[in-house]
């Protein structure tokens, strides 16, 4: 497993090297220099290292939050300490508080320190060419540097920048297993599976006696279609951790994704029985089980699994997830009616808004129209599909948050899918290409506009997709076995395009 | 499990020119035509050079079919044609390192490469950010 983010929408880093280009730099900078952390604790420093061995190399990012902020609690002005919080933490409160102190704080850093409290400013702010301009200076001055690698290759992933975040690493020519691992994942979500091997291989080597590696080369053996290989390194992983959970839970998402769903189902149970498990991972390993009911078809069973999440999220005053839980129950539903009437329980549970973030209830609220919107347009009433649509055209306008943006892409492609402008589909749904609703429609327009090369290439990543969202289970499975069935026609096709 | 997931990055290409010219903002069809050597110069008469990268790379590909609407052959075509006004370059760095260090010099770059060392125009009033910019896709 890789560092998460605490989000519960289910949406789900080359070659050349980079040479310093600002004239500043080569002149002050070797290029081995070290980034300074400017505190005037020595017990800070000290406890630095630790931060870095529990949040990169052993991927233990609870404990490495504790560490930070005992680390600001004894010099408040530790202005990088609280930048590294706010993108550590699990807490989007916290996020935003330690966002503010680093920012707050950045004159008791030194320049280069300050310049990355800017970036990080920059971006919180939506201001992303100055973001990415100041990264690049900050990379260009201390491109060997631990901390700005890290930070580098977190922010670029976070922006979907793979190629870019993979140049990085291999720049530095560092081989912290922290990095070996993100890297690794990285060359996964580039789909460049031997390159990714190779670094898991690294990691494995690097660190024989901790779970994490077993675990994270079993993710990546999955996301490569190695379905048997994966159960092994999860099991593996179990060997050396028994308290290691996610590997178990990886086991059953796994078999999943196998087609096993009563095998998932069981190991799901045995992952519930035996863990004691932080409430929102519970909750998203419960949504996963209740998936394994939509990959076998039993949307009754589906609902019921789905209603008993939503249920326990209304009593915990989780609006939020569930208001998610709701836009999945009408993800799946055949009737665009009864879509229609679960994500208003979902925008209804949006309107409490208890415990939620105002930027997460945004994102949520995205992702509701969204679903609106292709409700809409299954029921044939273009006209509301066109009011939620402009709603969500209005709310990427005036946020330039990306699940929001990528939100309204997806939904645009659909409508412009649906009135048969393809061309103007594709601009959309390339905007949106994570998405196996929105990649399913872009193979079928980019082939009625004749781009016959990015169809198949299209088609490809859509039938190697491996991930167990609800999404994939929507259309991964149905594609595949049309794909692969000769008398499946185009025009079979076309019907699946419906939900 | 990770946060997000996982198979493709929209891409947004910047177009860049060194930080003395006065433009900020061009027409699409100026870019084409700025992009095929028909615009030699710049209003002041300072002489155009055009810094790409490598015709067959993703990039370039991109600004052939979303911009100048011709193939990478065509491109090539262009390029050995007016060698000196056109140059390639191997990577994003090195088309900064030349359109910074050469007045008149403009280029298109990964938008996630931009330095100081140059600066953004947009195109038809756009910036890359923007929604509707022109360079912009998978």
């Amino acid at each position: 497993m890789i560092r998460r983010t605490p989000t519960l929408v289910s949406v789900s880093m080359m070659a050349l090297l980079l040479t310093p280009v600002v004239s500043i730099a080569q002149q002050s900078n070797a290029p081995t220099a070290v980034l300074p952390l400017t505190t005037r604790s020595a017990k800070v420093r000290s406890l630095m290292d630790q931060v870095w061995n529990l949040a990169l190399d052993q991927v233990e990012q609870a404990k490495a939050i504790v560490v930070l902020r005992q680390a600001v609690n004894i010099d408040p002005n530790f202005a990088m300490g609280h930048q590294l919080l706010a993108q550590t933490s699990l807490d989007p409160a916290e996020q935003v508080r330690e966002q503010r102190k680093a920012f707050a704080t950045r004159t008791h850093a030194t320049p280069a320190e300050q310049l990355v409290i800017e970036w990080f400013q920059d971006s919180a702010d939506h201001k992303l060419i100055p973001a990415i301009t100041a990264m690049n200076t900050v990379l260009s001055q201390y491109p060997q540097d631990k901390w700005v690698v890290f930070l580098s290759n977190l922010w670029l992933t976070q922006q979907t920048q793979y190629e870019r975040a993979t140049v990085v690493f291999e720049h530095s020519g560092l081989d912290s297993p922290g990095l070996l691992n993100n890297t690794a994942y990285t060359y996964a979500f580039l789909r460049q599976f031997d390159k990714a091997f190779a670094l898991m291989d690294k990691y494995v080597a690097a660190m024989p006696t901790d779970a994490n590696p077993q675990d994270s080369y079993a993710e990546i053996l999955r996301m490569a279609g190695h379905f048997d290989q994966a159960i092994q390194r999860y099991r593996a992983a179990l060997a050396t951790d028994p308290e290691f959970y996610s590997s178990q839970f990886g086991i059953a998402d796994t078999y999943s994704l196998m087609g096993d769903q009563n095998r998932a189902r069981k190991e799901y149970a045995i992952g519930f029985h035996k863990f004691p498990l932080p409430e929102l991972h519970r909750i998203q390993w419960q949504t996963r089980e209740a998936i394994t009911f939509i990959r076998e078809g039993n949307f009754s069973a589906a609902d019921h699994a789905f209603q008993a999440i939503a249920n326990h999220a209304h009593s915990k005053q989780m609006s939020q997830v569930e208001a998610d839980t709701y836009r999945q129950m009408a993800m799946y539903q055949r009737h665009p009616k009864q879509a229609l009437a679960f994500l208003a329980k979902a925008e209804a549970a949006m309107d409490q808004g208890k415990n939620t973030m105002p930027a997460a209830l945004q994102q949520e609220l995205a992702q509701i129209l969204r679903a609106r919107v292709e409700a809409d347009l299954n029921l044939g009433n273009k006209r509301l599909a066109g009011s939620a649509l402009r709603q969500l055209e209005r709310m990427s306008q005036g946020s330039d948050d990306k699940l929001i943006d990528t939100a309204y892409h997806g939904a645009a492609g659909a409508v412009r899918f649906s009135e048969h402008k393809y061309a103007d589909a594709v601009s959309h749904l390339e905007e949106d290409p994570n998405n196996p609703l929105s990649l399913r429609l872009l193979a079928v327009a980019y082939q009625r506009i004749g781009d016959n090369a990015n169809a198949q290439r299209t088609n490809e990543t859509l039938a190697n997709l491996n991930d167990p969202s609800l999404e994939q289970a929507l259309v991964v499975p149905a594609f595949r076995t049309c794909n692969q069935d000769p008398n499946c026609s185009s025009g079979l096709k076309n019907a699946s395009l419906k939900q | 499990m990770v946060a997000f997931c996982c198979l493709a990055q929209a891409k947004q290409l910047a177009i860049v020119a060194d930080p003395s010219n006065p433009a900020t903002n061009f027409s699409a069809a100026e870019l084409v035509k700025i992009f095929s050597a028909h615009t030699r110069t710049w209003p002041d008469g300072k002489p155009v050079t055009v810094v790409v990268r490598d015709p067959s790379s993703a990039d370039i590909q991109m600004v052939l079919h979303k911009l100048l609407n011709m193939t990478a052959d065509q491109l090539q075509e262009i390029i050995q044609a007016h060698k000196g006004s056109i140059v390639v370059a191997d990577s994003d760095e090195a088309v900064i390192r030349f359109v910074s260090g050469t007045h008149g010099a403009i280029g298109v770059i990964d938008l996630y490469s931009l330095t100081k060392d140059v600066k953004v125009v947009k195109i038809d009033g756009k910036l890359p950010v923007e929604q509707g910019y022109i360079l912009r896709g998978n």
